[in-house]
């Protein structure tokens, strides 16, 4: 009985894997898919690219090939076995070619290439946010393994908020992609910045007597025990009829260098007619870039209102600020995009780990550039001072906040090119010559993911390891804690 | 007494007659079930997601009425005659099977403006199906006799039942040993009973929360209200926690028929009666003014506005004889948005009674969240629209309505993929699956949009270069502000009506005579309607204006304002109240009216 019983399974088996087909028309187009992965270039320690085809068929047919590795997938949902991928992802090029029956015959699209390159940090972070203006019921930040699918919660101000006070978190954000040395802000309910160093909890309040808010953008130095951040006095209001549908304003901005050792706070850049945002290290941790707008809009209650008015006249430069870390003495700022004079504005200045290249978004107006369809990225060589608008990876909707890769060979960024609501995340590899390659989505396992899952993912940051300390113990010290208030020490140097 | 056996099943069948249809369509509005994978994940995740589901997708069933409310009956009708042969409740007694249901169907039909509010997803269906959940453990609890197994049972049920139904899981764990207490079993069984007891009570919520996002604190009562917006939780959660007590305490229900007076059982059957007929009685919401407001809400998701305008002339005429009665300010506005749609405003609008008359509720709904994503969009607003249609996301969950106003808004800014999106969801549900296909053809063709309703009128509202703005002052002084702010560039004909109407309603003067002459530039002459002619007559002879030469006033409009002032005179400076009981329904009936006498009114 079970000798005829193998066989028969064994038939059935093959008879149910699917087989490229041996007569096929060329269409000589590519085949629609989604996400998009037709000729993009992947890290080499990434999950598999699983997509959806989208062509109108009886029947699909996808051949992976990579040398002598071939692995064939019926149906128009493509889910590559991940042992096979990992075969394959050692081969520098992966062609892929998809077939799909229509009235009974086999069409071949031209195939595309998946060009691997160098791996990339195993994990990135986000925070999960619904897509709303006030109400922020239900956030978490969340970390994925890219090498796989397994997406765990950091956390989630679920687990602290009660029937009557809420809780925001935000702007999580680690030193040189290692995870002992790491934040995030707990708002309101419970409210302080989450400080993890050398893998020990800490909760603070960065708001002084003599700063306007806590510590928000946060950028933490390099090679030292220092956190810069922007101080943020945000309002937000609604387009009646735009594609952009929020505006967001800062009624006030500085920023501000926190001393993790000393929880002691000093100003960096405070001047009551600039609104200086958005600081960012250079690799050396020598230079803090940061951008800041003109504004000499008087203070009181109607200052909101006006800034919303003006809000196009709002353009952040771009700067620069010498450090002496040991000394912590700052030397003059120097401008180095002039905004207004190219009436655009400059926003999230990030340098990549060996220094030579500075990504930033630039926009219309304004400071937020999420919430801008015009957002896009421009890259700044630093070796000669020149930048270009990065139009390998700039699409019609909003592109913003990014981060390196510890390797300096790709970035991982947010956009809404998808549907112009719903932030993904996207990776582009950038080459020594500072070319970018198409950008590819985030693989999910489920290939329609991003068409199902209605939030959106904020602020992502690739990370070396994973965060160790579990949700509950985040959860617990958070709840049982009171922030310790930072000291304040006027700035040095100048 | 076995006669009375059947008193219960019939009164909760005569209900399906009493339940207002309107509030039925609220719940399953403010609802979603789709048929996909990816969906139902997100509840299978969780503790009593299950539960939450399952009510979801027999909330579905609410889109017809009669159905919905059908299978509710029959669901609450099985929770009572499974608890009488579960727990072996004499005939005799059977009523006080039956209480659990009653306070099921008084805790819905209380909620009444509560159902704006309500965070919990598949409120209406879950405490019957929680109970039924509980009903089952006893029952399957009760299979074993050997400590051991039983033991390990009630630890093993004990979890899994908590990830399926949460709150009603433990209470079923309870019940069931609190039936085993009460059973012939040995006292080694009742013992283990007691041990599988308390494990899963004290350790399933930590476990599974543990093991999730949610607040620790809460583990014990998910599947309850929890946060529901200005309502005390446990006002919403006593009800609930009193229904499974009554299952807790079943099992000694048995005893009562053993009691030694004959009349015992009789006087307890009839108790019990009395209580399953009184606790809906007490507790059902009845408030026709609530009632008419679902019902126009209903009508204007549905942009069936002659619908709406009936609705609110029915409840007026209802009220005729009742010189304080008011409408409420959702009434008021929903009735000017259905007449501006249905284009009968300028003869009809000042012919209803004005008024801002509080809602009959004990907790602040926001208007916002009641009409806000209605009024926004069909006034030319979607971005507004698309703001409160988040916010509810966010604060109530997704449901059938936030996805329907989503897509016309991602349509009317022709951002396909997001209409598609939202579409592709509404194409998985049931009763929305048609309307779906409809919209996703505009997708296609785009140019097909403008010539579309609803999208026609919200778009020709729609040609004011954008502007960015916050409604906090309340959605109807936005409007106000909305409309007779600067007029657009590209104001379109139904635009310069929209901005009159707004105007008549500031009473004031220049910005009428402003509304109105670019009225008269871009709208035929015929469309000027009674209304129109009556605040351009007042306002003329108000202004002592040249207009009362130059402009052809009919003389009914003369008339009437001279038989108005004089009545006027008569009555003098008095209250809206007051000046109703005085004035003749055609001199009430006026601009002239609203103008003189409706002063004050609250907005929200």
């Amino acid at each position: 009985m079970r000798r005829s019983i193998i066989p028969i399974l064994a038939l059935l088996l093959t008879a149910c894997s699917p087989k490229e087909p041996a007569d096929s028309v060329q269409t000589g187009s590519a085949p629609h898919i989604f996400p998009d992965y037709t000729d993009v270039t992947i890290p080499g320690n990434i999950a598999p690219t699983n997509f959806l085809i989208e062509e109108v068929g009886q029947d699909y047919v996808t051949v992976l090939q990579a040398g002598s590795d071939r692995v064939t997938i019926g149906g128009n949902s493509v889910r590559i076995p991940f042992r096979k991928w990992q075969k394959l992802t050692q081969s520098p090029e992966i062609k892929v070619t998809v077939y799909v029956q229509k009235e009974g015959k086999w069409n071949a699209y031209n195939p595309f290439t998946l060009t691997v390159s160098d791996d990339i940090d195993p994990y990135i972070s986000y925070r999960i946010i619904p897509v709303a203006v006030e109400s922020y019921e239900k956030l978490s930040i969340r970390q994925r393994n890219i090498t796989n699918y397994k997406e765990k919660v950091i956390f989630a101000n679920t687990m602290i908020q009660n029937n009557v006070d809420q809780t925001c978190i935000n702007c999580h954000h680690y030193q040189n992609w290692d995870t002992d040395n790491m934040m995030f802000h707990v708002r309101h309910y419970k409210g302080g910045t989450i400080l993890v160093l050398d893998g020990k909890l800490h909760k603070v309040n960065m708001k002084t007597d003599s700063t306007i808010s806590a510590g928000v953008y946060p950028s933490w130095h390099p090679t030292h025990d220092y956190i810069a951040l922007s101080n943020n006095w945000t309002h937000q209001s609604v387009h009646a009829a735009s594609h952009d549908k929020l505006e967001v304003i800062d009624e006030n901005n500085d920023i501000i260098l926190y001393d993790t050792r000393t929880n002691t706070v000093s100003p960096i850049e405070n001047d009551s007619n600039e609104l200086e945002c958005y600081p960012g290290w250079s690799a050396d941790g020598r230079t803090l870039y940061y951008v800041s707008a003109h504004y000499e809009g008087e203070f009181g209650p109607g200052r909101e209102t006006q800034l919303f008015l003006d809000r196009k006249q709002l353009h952040f430069n771009l700067y620069s600020k010498s450090f002496d870390p040991e000394t912590r003495v700052w030397g003059p700022k120097q401008l180095l995009y002039d905004a207004v004079a190219t009436d655009s504005s400059m926003t999230w200045p990030r340098v990549s780990p060996d220094g030579r290249w500075m990504v930033c978004c630039v926009s219309t107006h304004g400071i937020f550039p999420l919430d801008q369809i015009a957002s896009d990225f421009v890259l700044f060589d630093l070796k000669d001072n020149t930048y270009r608008y990065i139009d390998e990876i700039n699409s019609q909707y909003a592109e913003s906040f990014h981060c390196w890769s510890s390797n300096g060979k790709w970035m991982l960024f947010s956009t809404r090119r998808e549907d112009g609501v719903h932030t993904r995340l996207y990776f582009s590899h950038i080459d020594e010559q500072g070319h970018f390659s198409k950008p590819m989505a985030l693989p999910q396992r489920d290939p329609e993911f991003n068409r199902e899952f209605l939030n959106a993912f904020n602020i992502p940051e690739l990370m070396k390891e994973p965060v160790h300390i579990t949700p509950r113990q985040f959860a617990s010290f958070i709840s049982s804690t009171e922030a310790t208030r930072s000291n304040y020490e006027p700035r040095k140097g100048e | 007494m076995a006669k009375t056996r059947w008193i219960p099943p019939v009164v909760l069948c005569v209900l399906l007659f009493f339940i207002s249809h309107e509030f039925i369509y609220g719940v399953e509005e403010k609802s979603l079930f789709v048929y996909d994978l990816f969906w139902l994940k997100d509840f299978l995740c969780k503790p009593s997601g299950i539960l939450s589901c399952c009510s979801m997708f027999f909330i579905q069933f609410l889109h017809i009425p009669w159905l919905g409310t059908l299978i509710w009956i029959i669901l609450l009708i099985l929770s009572a005659e499974l608890t009488r042969i579960v727990y072996r409740i004499p005939v005799s007694l059977s009523a006080l099977a039956y209480i659990p249901a009653a306070i099921f169907v008084s805790y819905n039909m209380s909620v009444g403006y509560a159902i704006y509010l309500i965070t919990l997803q598949g409120f209406f269906f879950i405490p019957v199906l929680g109970y039924l959940w509980a009903l089952l453990t006893v029952v399957v609890l009760r299979k074993f006799r050997n400590p051991v197994r039983l033991a390990i049972l009630f630890v093993i049920w004990g979890f899994a039942g908590y990830y399926v139904a949460g709150f009603y899981s433990l209470a079923g764990i309870v019940a069931a040993c609190v039936d085993t207490m009460f059973s012939d079993r040995s006292r080694s069984c009742r013992l283990a009973a007691l041990a599988g007891t308390v494990i899963p009570l004290l350790l399933a919520p930590v476990a599974f929360l543990g093991t999730t996002t949610y607040n620790l604190s809460n583990g014990w009562i998910i599947g309850l209200p929890e946060k529901d917006f200005g309502i005390a939780p446990l006002k919403m959660q006593f009800p609930l926690m009193l229904a499974m007590a009554l299952a807790v305490i079943a099992p000694m229900y048995k005893f009562l028929s053993r009691l030694s007076s004959r009349k015992a059982p009789m006087i307890i059957q009839t108790a019990a009666l009395a209580l399953f007929i009184a606790i809906p009685s007490v507790f059902w919401f009845r408030d026709d003014t609530f009632k008419a407001e679902s019902g126009m809400i209903h009508a204007a998701n549905n942009q069936e506005w002659k619908e709406a305008v009936d609705i609110f002339e029915e409840l007026q005429s209802k009220h005729a004889d009742d010189p304080t009665w008011q409408p409420t300010r959702v009434l008021v506005l929903l009735k000017d948005l259905a007449l501006i749609k249905t284009g009968q405003e300028s003869e009809r609008s000042y012919s209803f009674e004005n008024g801002s008359r509080m809602q009959n509720n004990d907790c602040i709904v926001p208007m916002s969240f009641q009409i806000g994503k209605i009024l926004y969009l069909n006034y030319g607003l979607p971005g507004i629209c698309n703001r409160w249609c988040s916010e509810e996301t966010v604060l109530f969950g997704r449901n059938y309505m936030t996805y329907k106003y989503q897509s016309i808004i991602a349509i009317l800014f022709n951002d396909t993929n997001l209409s598609r999106e939202y579409l592709n969801i509404l194409k998985k549900t049931l009763f929305y699956r048609k309307w779906a296909i409809e919209q996703l053809k505009l997708c296609d063709n785009p140019g097909l949009t403008a010539q579309t309703k609803p999208y026609d009128t919200i778009l020709q509202l729609m040609c004011y270069d954008d502007i960015i703005t916050s409604d906090s002052e309340g959605c109807e002084s936005f409007l106000a502000r909305h409309f007779n702010g600067p007029k657009p560039r590209r104001a379109t004909p139904l635009y310069d009506r929209v901005a009159l109407f707004f105007a008549m309603d500031s009473k004031d003067s220049d910005l009428f005579w402003a509304r109105f002459m670019a009225f008269l530039d871009s709208n035929p002459a015929s469309t000027v309607g009674k209304y129109y002619r009556q605040a351009a007559y007042l306002f003329s002879v108000i202004n002592k204006s040249s207009t009362l030469e130059t402009l052809p006033f009919d003389d009914t409009t003369k008339e009437l304002f001279s038989e108005f002032m004089e009545k006027a005179f008569k009555v003098g400076n008095v209250s809206l109240e007051e000046a109703r009981q005085a004035f003749p329904a055609n001199l009430r009936h006026t601009y002239y009216f609203y103008f003189y006498y409706v002063n004050e009114l609250q907005m929200f």
